[in-house]
């Protein structure tokens, strides 16, 4: 099981990516997508924008839950308030998981916005934020 | 006065006599002026950290007329009175920290003040343009305000950081030294 | 008990607050205001004034009209009585020493100093008793608030510039009207 997570800001510009494998069930952690898969996994989630705009207006709830399927990749997404998303490519239906990870990359994502140096829109280049990210990985997914 | 008698000074005025406010106010307020001051001089940090303590330095010349008139403690005896002043009552009174006295000189003109906690710096990162995080102190305004505080109550003092966690470094310590003692002003016309 | 007047000096040896109410003749209370500070040419007046501050003061500013030269005067002498009583009774006790209040025929003088060195001067009838209590309260509920705190208002006062905050003004007011009523 592998994952390719992706944050896009307002102006659909990628603000950070990064891929992991699972780490339950005996898992490494190691991502192990083809390697003619992995350009595609940007193509795949930027796509899924365009639903994502769609379903924002009608669902009530921050947390999309699944809104697109790529062959047999899901992409699940968490929304923002203030219209950052969350994109999570995923080849596994487990939503609970799922849903914890992201409330977890959420309080990382709400750190780094307190960080007077950032600004919306920037790219999280900051290596706490990544290795907050892996962890809520480790633990969840 | 002995240092648990200004600790306990310190927490009695904080419990009563003083208005609170939110700390992450004050936090995103203090960090939304150090991110314009960068921007406004493009990267030029040691400029920055000279306007951070002028504004500390203006900020100490009101703040210390406040404390004198919330805590009512007269004047302090030595240097090191100062010291534990400024660390148990002082800081517990505004910022609600209490940093901790060390490395007395051995003329006891100087020491350094060792933050376990800073909250004008939580949640904080220094911009990754290589400068900052070897030119930029932070938290400098706290430097201006004990300069302004100090010189109104008699003390020329230089205050500056040594170190700082947002740097990298283990602690976060300001090095206090006294340059001298103003003396009372005569009116004009006298010896 | 009526009370005469009221000055504020600062560190630097200037008086940046007077008011001055007169009583007496006209049976209402006329305050004449003004924050003025040092000539900085004439000469300090020292000791031989004192003879004549101590009882004279009050017929003064009675007599002649409350024109800025007087005004400024009285705070000259009694900013110079004040200097000198503090610096003798330094040398006399110890730093941590200071004088609270005198009494001549005329007038009681009350005196409280903070430690920066900003000096509140009282001038009131004799038979009032010791306002350095309320002298203190000056200073923290409307000296501080008002002044200190106002961004706008200056903390060093250069030239002669004084304290003009009309909040302050109006409190002082009202506390002293209090004062003298209880």
């Amino acid at each position: 099981m592998t994952f390719y997570f992706a944050i896009i800001g307002t102006k659909d510009n990628p603000i950070y990516e990064t891929e992991f494998g699972t780490s339950k069930q005996g898992g490494d952690g190691h991502a192990r997508f083809p390697d003619e898969q992995r350009p595609m996994n940007q193509f795949i989630l930027h796509s899924a924008l365009d639903i994502v705009e769609e379903v924002q207006w009608v669902q009530k709830e921050l947390y999309l839950k699944t809104v697109d399927r790529f062959n047999n990749l899901l992409v699940s997404c968490f929304l923002t308030a203030g219209n950052i998303k969350f994109l999570l490519l995923h080849d596994s239906k487990a939503e609970d998981p799922i849903r914890q990870f992201f409330a977890d990359v959420h309080e990382a994502y709400v750190k780094t916005l307190m960080n007077p140096f950032y600004e919306v829109d920037m790219r999280i280049t900051s290596t706490v934020f990544d290795s907050k990210v892996r962890a809520a990985a480790k633990k969840y997914l | 006065m002995s240092s648990t008698k200004a600790a306990r000074i310190g927490e009695e005025v904080w419990k009563t006599r003083i208005d609170k406010v939110n700390a992450e106010l004050v936090t995103l307020t203090y960090g939304s002026i150090v991110a314009q001051l960068c921007k406004d001089y493009e990267g030029d940090y040691m400029e920055v950290n000279k306007q951070l303590d002028k504004m500390g330095y203006n900020i100490g010349l009101r703040l210390i007329e406040d404390f004198l008139a919330k805590t009512n403690t007269g004047r302090c005896i030595n240097f090191r009175d100062t010291a534990e002043t400024i660390s148990k009552i002082g800081f517990k009174v505004f910022l609600n920290i209490t940093p901790t006295v060390t490395n007395w000189a051995t003329d006891n003109k100087q020491f350094s003040l060792v933050f376990e906690e800073n909250p004008l710096a939580d949640f904080v990162e220094l911009p990754d343009d290589g400068r900052a995080q070897n030119e930029l102190w932070y938290s400098n305004i706290l430097c201006g305000v004990l300069r302004g505080a100090l010189e109104m109550v008699q003390m020329q003092v230089d205050a500056h950081f040594t170190s700082d966690v947002l740097r990298g470094n283990e602690t976060t310590e300001m090095r206090v030294s006294l340059i001298r003692i103003i003396d009372d002003e005569l009116p004009p016309g006298d010896d | 008990m009526p009370i005469y007047s009221f000055y504020i000096f600062d560190r630097h040896c200037e008086c940046i607050y007077v008011k001055q109410w007169l009583e007496r003749e006209r049976n209402s209370l006329r305050p004449t205001t003004s924050s003025g500070a040092s000539i900085i040419n004439s000469p300090l007046s020292g000791a031989p004034d004192k003879r004549i501050s101590a009882g004279t003061i009050a017929d003064q500013s009675l007599r002649t009209a409350p024109g800025r030269l007087s005004v400024q005067d009285d705070a000259k002498l009694v900013f110079g009585v004040v200097f000198s009583l503090r610096n003798m009774v330094r040398k006399l006790s110890g730093p941590e020493d200071n004088f609270v209040s005198y009494r001549t025929g005329s007038y009681k003088l009350h005196y409280y100093e903070t430690a920066t060195n900003l000096k509140f001067v009282m001038l009131t009838d004799v038979k009032m008793s010791n306002l350095r209590v309320v002298l203190h309260q000056i200073y923290v509920n409307l000296y501080v608030e008002y002044v200190t705190k106002n961004p706008l208002s200056p903390v060093e006062h250069p030239g002669g510039e004084g304290v003009a905050v009309e909040l302050f003004e109006l409190g002082l007011d009202r506390f002293v009207q209090t004062i003298q009523e209880a």
